[in-house]
């Protein structure tokens, strides 16, 4: 089965249909802006930590466990309101320039958080509490930043350049005029 | 209010905001990233007062580590809401999630700055008083509501049919 393929059947699916047509797309796409800013504001909280720019003498593991909760809620909730807008339209998101970026982003950020949790973190007990913590450390903290600030601002990218790719209900006559010949 | 914004969208600033592409971008964009700012930092001040965040910190604190963030990004999200709005008054003016989301954000403000009183006037280790948990409960729900709002802009009268004020 080829891409074209997958992506016809995606976005032919029943729940692409219905988030087309029932009319819950705005509510979708505004639960997902919702969960995004969110998703950075908390996420922040932790990098800014790492960084040492605030919360320096309280530990970062217990900075992590009372706050990364909510970041997993708001990238759930961002996950599930994404994959039912992609589906609704998933040909012209896959062939977006901004779209393929943010996923990137996404990817990168995710890729550097396996990196902190797996070799980073894991000597985090010598500076769980003090203003500097390690440079590894801080590169991770920055990159995260960097990288979520990414896609919530692709998402927003997508909205300048996807253009208006909807179905045009039966019946309806947009009366564009006839050009020149 | 239609006529107050049509004038608006044709004065000097309105159109050199409108004229110039990458200034309604960067707004944008400025716009939702302090956002998050101000809706991670005003929800997690909420949360402590209710005891679900860092209920070992005294709350002075925990409004010492937050509201600073809160202030400086909400003054820049203020900010650039209104240059959006001045850039593109229709569009915003005549949304009725525009004027709720504008009644959401003072009342979080007032109810924040009102948390931030109950919180110097309870002791450390003691609970807070039923009716600023109350508040700090209502203040996350509007806190969390204000990027909703601003996206449902776009979609107003979808959203508020027969109440939106898009004619």
């Amino acid at each position: 089965m080829n891409t074209h393929a997958i992506l016809d059947g995606i976005q032919g699916s029943p729940l692409a249909s219905w988030v087309r047509l029932s009319g819950a797309a705005p509510v979708i796409e505004s639960t997902h802006v919702l969960a995004a800013v969110l998703l950075f504001g908390t996420v922040l909280v932790v990098d800014v930590r790492l960084l040492g720019l605030a919360d320096a003498s309280r530990a970062f593991t217990r900075i992590s466990r009372e706050t990364l909760p909510f970041t997993w809620i708001a990238f759930a909730v961002a996950v599930v309101t994404g994959a039912l807008i992609f589906a609704s339209s998933a040909h012209t998101y896959v062939g977006n320039t901004a779209f393929r970026l943010k996923a990137i982003a996404l990817l990168g950020a995710g890729l550097n958080m396996a990196v902190f949790e797996l070799l980073t973190a894991r000597g985090s007990a010598s500076w769980q509490t003090g203003a500097a913590p390690p440079r590894a450390a801080r590169i991770a903290g920055l990159i995260s930043i960097l990288l979520w600030a990414a896609v919530v601002l692709l998402g927003r990218w997508i909205g300048f350049t996807k253009g208006y790719d909807f179905a045009i209900p039966p019946g309806v006559e947009l009366g564009f005029p006839a050009g020149p010949g | 209010m239609h006529d107050f914004a049509e004038w608006l969208s044709g004065t000097a600033p309105s159109v050199a905001i409108q004229s110039t592409l990458w200034v309604i971008r960067v707004l944008q964009g400025t716009h939702l990233l302090t956002a998050g700012v101000v809706t991670g930092t005003g929800v997690l001040l909420s949360l402590r007062v209710l005891g679900w965040h860092r209920p070992d910190q005294p709350f002075d604190a925990v409004w010492r580590r937050f509201a600073p963030w809160l202030g400086v990004s909400l003054a820049i999200m203020v900010t650039t809401g209104l240059a959006q709005t001045i850039g593109d008054p229709v569009r915003e003016l005549t949304a009725t999630s525009y004027w709720v989301k504008m009644a959401a954000l003072l009342c979080a403000v007032a109810g924040t700055l009102a948390l931030a009183r109950a919180g110097r006037a309870t002791p450390p280790g003691r609970r807070f008083p039923l009716v600023a948990r109350i508040i700090a409960a209502a203040i996350i729900l509007l806190w969390l509501a204000l990027p909703l709002l601003g996206r449902m802009i776009a979609y107003d009268r979808a959203i508020w049919g027969g109440l939106s004020l898009r004619r």
